[in-house]
């Protein structure tokens, strides 16, 4: 509605007078007091997690990092060529060099141990504690942001990342892959061969499960982010958890822990490629994703929503 | 604070309360209900059960599953150990997968990550395969002989018995060193099941009790669970942690060595050497004439086992399978020496070596003792020419 | 609903109240340092108000307050009447200096914290953008990297991010601060005019000057603590004016001034003070003159803020901090 400009105001016993004040013509209808109009806050919700998009897909250190990770399966792709042309290796050097979709789970497989988690720590790590650092926090919740509706777009924005960096490294590792090793029906682990397209498949899989792995570590970090202004030093927590988390699960005296680790349950995705498919290891482990997701993420709210912004 | 901070934190408790409940939901639902969801068996009819079940089926059942194998005998850390080495089981937990179809349709993958060995047997076939070395291992099997369906279940076929005689022969052979009961609440792999607990009587043994969960509706082993003295939580324990009673799918028990694998070929009687000596500590069993100079003082639980100890220089060489690295049985072998305590007494000296479990005494005059017994037990055997 | 269809910076349609009410609005930070003691502003509509106080007198931690990012340890606010989520998007603020994100231009800076308040509308956000950086006349480093601004165009760029949309009030947290002589007087014509339709200024300042040339009404803040608030005009009523004459006979005028009524005459070597009181300077002087007293100089030194505050406070308001 932006039909009524120029009106006049009545008001009784007075003789109406057209209103002269330059801003009472660009005077649109009262809005009820208070209220932000029900319908656009969620169309508001979702630009405010593009902009969010945008600035972490545009920011050159995390493009830096995301092409870091899509150089490595180059790498690994070609250093394997050049061993397994001169040599009889076993186990993932055969494998990899048997089939063009296998360097996509070795990949996966060397990247998810420490340099993916880094990447989604750095996004997801500054998530609160960057804008506090420099000072923007206060004023997107002067906007008013509002702090849970900023938290959940800080959130899913590093979701968005997390499976982003699982897809940048598949696929950089299956182009990779297509090119230089040869195409043909894969070996799974348990020695049964699949198709392609079915190869394809168990590779959309794995980077499912991968990303919401990476997608559990987000949440942890943001948790952390919510308690730091210097976001190195939530980005630092965050890989000091996943580094003890390693560790533990070296060694056999914390066995019995290693099912509720995140780096332990990030390797599950080898499940796809067994078979039949292991369903309930993969399963257990997304559960095991979702645990950390609702703990870190109620952590983050309560700490986020109740915080004193003094930066 | 802002107003609400309880409120607000009690979000965060309620999510890790809830979490937790989830993940010790089935330990704490069984003993809080307590429930028996199992009609009472006395020792005896749970044996008898167990073998009637076994016999009416003609074998045990279709299964699939998981099976964990969790050790902690109180070794000193091992150092950093491939997976399927034998050694590592000594500490850890392990996870294999079975499934099981019949007698002679068997699959056991030990999954490990990015890695898998598999064990598939149908009808007079049999293949290994191992996805590391991408090799296929093909095995004969001669005529006759019989493969044990499943790791942890060894089933007793006495068909020449009835299922009670049988059960209270048994029994009445072990009542002599154990004091045996049965509890109806235990709960493995979410299935409600019995349990037998065997309490050694001897006073001397490490063993407090081994308890073995038999599934409440087919009978099948579930759990066996070694509980040393004075300690909560089971030293040894192998058990299924998923379970299904039904026929497996068939393509399990296919294997087609896929191309570009090795393929080799082995006989059943090469594969399967006797590994009758094997217990958990089947590492010091030596050659055949070690075997000869075995023997055993006392009886039942405190048994204790003494050989000639063998030439520690070369038994890591000579590490039982052929499969274990030889280096890593050194590094285990020098690992336990090391925290092994110098003993002496009238008998000598010599060193003694304390796990949970299993007590071994190296007598500096040549003498190997290993028991399920307290140190000192060992020591007065050791006395006891 | 078009509300960003309207004037950007015109002044919103009016929610009823004042448009500031706090009442014993306390905070006390973990240390236990009390930063504002039961602070009871009230800040009338259409005011340029001035909120005055030495640095570290709690100035920053009340405005804090008013917008939600600092939650009072006692004590309630009200914004323009209305709950703080629904007076948010009606109010521009400028808190401790500017903040934005280094590797953005400042263009997408402002369409960043724009995307952040739920009822501005991404369809008119350039023209608002456009139009808020002409207005602090930004409009030509508009894609330039905010790494590469200077100081000015910094808080310039700040205060265009308080004018993006229709505001009922903006509150301006020492908006001069770090600025030239020239920044300065650009910035305070710039809220005259903001002011001028309608909007009402709550712009914080540690200096005196600043405030009694800005604003209509003021609050001084010491240690915390509110000392006076009001009018400039009823703040300095609370102390006279005096008359004071140069003169090479000091005796002769004191004379004069006393047989003339005037209270509290002092003199000095070259010059002579009194309370004027109800006196019009000009019969001063013509006293002055007639009784052959020679009047290098007549002034009359209206009572300032500073002497509001020390007067109030029994300090100096040490502008230095
Ligand atoms: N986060 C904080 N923790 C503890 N004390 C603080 C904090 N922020 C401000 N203060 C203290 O509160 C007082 C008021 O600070 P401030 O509101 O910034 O003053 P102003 O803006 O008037 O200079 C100062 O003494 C300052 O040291
Ligand atoms: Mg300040």
């Amino acid at each position: 509605m932006s039909t009524a400009e120029t009106r006049t105001r009545t008001t009784p016993g007075l003789v109406p007078v057209p209103e002269t004040s330059r801003a009472t013509e660009r005077r649109p209808p009262e809005p009820p007091a208070g209220a932000v109009p029900p319908r656009r806050s969620s169309s508001a919700f979702w630009r405010l997690l593009g902009s969010e998009l945008g600035l972490t897909f545009r920011r050159p250190r995390n493009l830096v990092m995301l092409g870091v990770l899509a150089g490595v399966p180059v790498v690994m792709g070609v250093a394997l060529r050049l061993v397994a042309a001169d040599a009889e290796l076993g186990g993932i050097v055969t494998s990899v060099a048997g089939n063009s979709l296998m360097l996509t789970f070795a990949s996966l497989s060397f990247l998810v141990v420490l340099l993916m988690p880094v990447a989604v720590a750095m996004v997801a790590g500054d998530a609160i504690a960057g804008e506090a650092g420099t000072g923007t926090l206060r004023y997107l919740l002067a906007a008013p942001a509002g702090r849970t509706r900023l938290l959940a777009v800080k959130y899913l924005n590093a979701v968005v990342f997390s499976f982003a960096v699982t897809a940048v490294v598949a696929l950089s590792a299956l182009v990779t892959g297509l090119i230089m090793f040869p195409v043909g029906p894969v070996t799974l682990l348990s020695g049964t061969t699949v198709p392609v397209a079915e190869g394809l498949l168990r590779i959309l899989i794995s980077v499912g499960y991968v990303g919401a792995g990476m997608a559990a570590l987000a949440a942890v970090a943001l948790a952390l982010s919510t308690f730091t202004e210097v976001s190195i030093g939530a980005v630092a927590g965050t890989m000091v958890i996943v580094i003890v988390s390693q560790v533990l699960r070296a060694i056999p005296q914390f066995d019995g822990l290693a099912d509720y680790l995140l780096p332990a349950r990030w390797t599950g995705f080898d499940g796809a490629l067994r078979s039949p498919i292991d369903t309930g290891a993969m399963a257990e482990g997304l559960l095991t994703f979702g645990a950390y997701i609702v703990l870190s993420g109620s952590v983050a709210w309560a700490r986020f929503s109740g915080k004193d912004i003094t930066s | 604070m802002r107003k609400g901070t309880f409120v607000r934190w009690g979000v965060p408790i309620a999510a890790a309360a809830v979490i937790g409940a989830a993940i010790g939901a089935g330990p704490v639902v069984a003993a809080v209900s307590g429930d028996p969801a199992l009609p009472e068996r006395s020792a005896q009819q749970l044996l008898a059960d167990a073998v009637a079940a076994v016999e009416r089926t003609d074998g045990p059942l279709p299964m699939s599953g998981t099976v964990r194998q969790t050790a902690s005998l109180g070794l000193p850390a091992l150092p950093q150990m491939g997976g399927e080495s034998p050694l590592a089981l000594l500490s850890g937990s392990h996870e294999v997968k079975v499934w099981y179809g019949a007698q002679d349709r068997l699959r056991v993958a030990m999954p490990t990550h990015m890695n898998e060995t598999n064990l598939i047997v149908n009808g007079d076939e049999a293949w290994y395969w191992d996805s590391d070395g991408n090799t296929a291992t093909k095995i004969k099997i001669k005529a006759g002989a019989g493969w044990a369906h499943e790791p942890a279940t060894p089933a007793p076929t006495p068909s020449d018995l009835t299922p009670q005689a049988a059960a209270a022969k048994v029994l009445a052979k072990a009542e002599e060193h154990t004091a045996i009961g049965v509890t109806n609440t235990a709960e493995v792999a979410g299935r409600p099941a019995y349990q037998l607990v065997l309490r050694p009587k001897a006073e001397a043994s490490l063993v407090q009790e081994v308890r073995l969960a038999l599934d409440g509706e087919t009978y099948v082993p579930l759990r066996v669970q070694v509980y040393a003295k004075g300690s909560a939580e089971p030293a040894f324990e192998v058990g299924f942690t998923q379970v299904t009673f039904t026929p497996p799918a068939e393509e399990n028990f296919v294997f087609t060595p896929p191309a570009g694998a090795k393929v080799e070929e082995q006989t059943l009687g090469e594969v399967i050497s006797d590994g009758k000596a094997g217990e958990h500590t089947g590492e010091h069993t030596g050659d055949a004439k070690a075997a000869k100079d075995l023997k055993v003082v006392g009886e039942g639980w405190s048994g204790v086992v003494v050989a000639p100890m063998p030439d520690l220089g070369s038994l890591p060489a000579e590490a039982p399978g052929g499969q274990g690295d030889p280096a890593e049985a050194k590094a285990l072998l020098d690992n336990v020496l090391k925290s092994a305590t110098p003993v002496s007494g009238t008998w000598g000296s010599g060193k003694l070596i304390t796990t949970k479990l299993v007590t071994v005494l190296l007598t500096d005059d040549g003498r190997l003792l290993a028991g399920a017994v307290t140190p000192e037990e060992i020591v007065r055997v050791a006395g006891t020419r | 609903m078009t509300r960003e269809a309207g004037a950007p910076f015109g002044a919103a349609p009016p929610s009823a109240g004042a448009a500031i009410v706090t009442r014993g609005l306390t905070k006390r930070f973990r240390g236990g340092q009390v930063a504002v003691d039961s602070l009871d502003l009230d800040v009338p509509r259409g005011s340029v108000y001035g909120f005055l106080g030495p640095n570290g007198s709690g100035k920053t931690t009340t405005i804090r307050m008013l917008l939600g990012l600092v939650a009072p340890t006692a004590g309630e606010h009200t914004l323009l009447g209305l709950p703080l989520a629904g007076a948010l998007p009606r109010v521009g603020a400028l808190v401790e200096g500017p903040a934005f994100y280094p590797y953005l231009s400042g263009e997408a800076n402002l369409r960043r914290f724009d995307a952040a308040d739920p009822t501005a509308s991404g369809a008119t956000v350039r023209r608002r953008v456009g139009e808020a950086l002409d207005r602090v006349g930004l409009g030509a480093a508009a894609g330039k990297r905010y790494r590469n601004y200077s100081l000015g165009m910094r808080q310039r760029l700040a205060i265009a991010a308080a004018l993006l949309g229709p505001r009922e009030l903006l509150v301006l947290d020492e908006p001069t601060n770090g600025l030239d002589p020239q920044g300065t007087r650009e910035v305070r014509a710039l809220v005259k005019e903001i002011a001028a339709d309608g909007t009402t200024v709550f712009v914080s300042s540690h200096l005196l000057a600043e405030v009694e040339q800005m604003c209509t009404h003021a609050a001084i803040m010491s240690t915390g603590r509110l000392v006076a608030q009001g009018t400039i005009a009823s703040l300095s009523g609370g102390q006279v004016s005096r008359v004071r004459i140069e003169t090479p006979d000091p005796a002769g005028a004191a004379r004069v001034l006393a047989a003339l009524g005037l209270a509290d005459v002092r003199a000095t070597d070259a010059e002579v003070t009194a309370e004027l009181g109800g006196h019009a300077p000009e019969r001063v002087n013509a006293a002055l003159v007639g009784e052959g007293v020679a009047v290098r100089g007549l002034s009359v030194v209206r009572p300032s803020l500073e002497d509001v505050f020390v007067g109030l406070t029994g300090e100096g308001f040490d502008v230095d901090g």
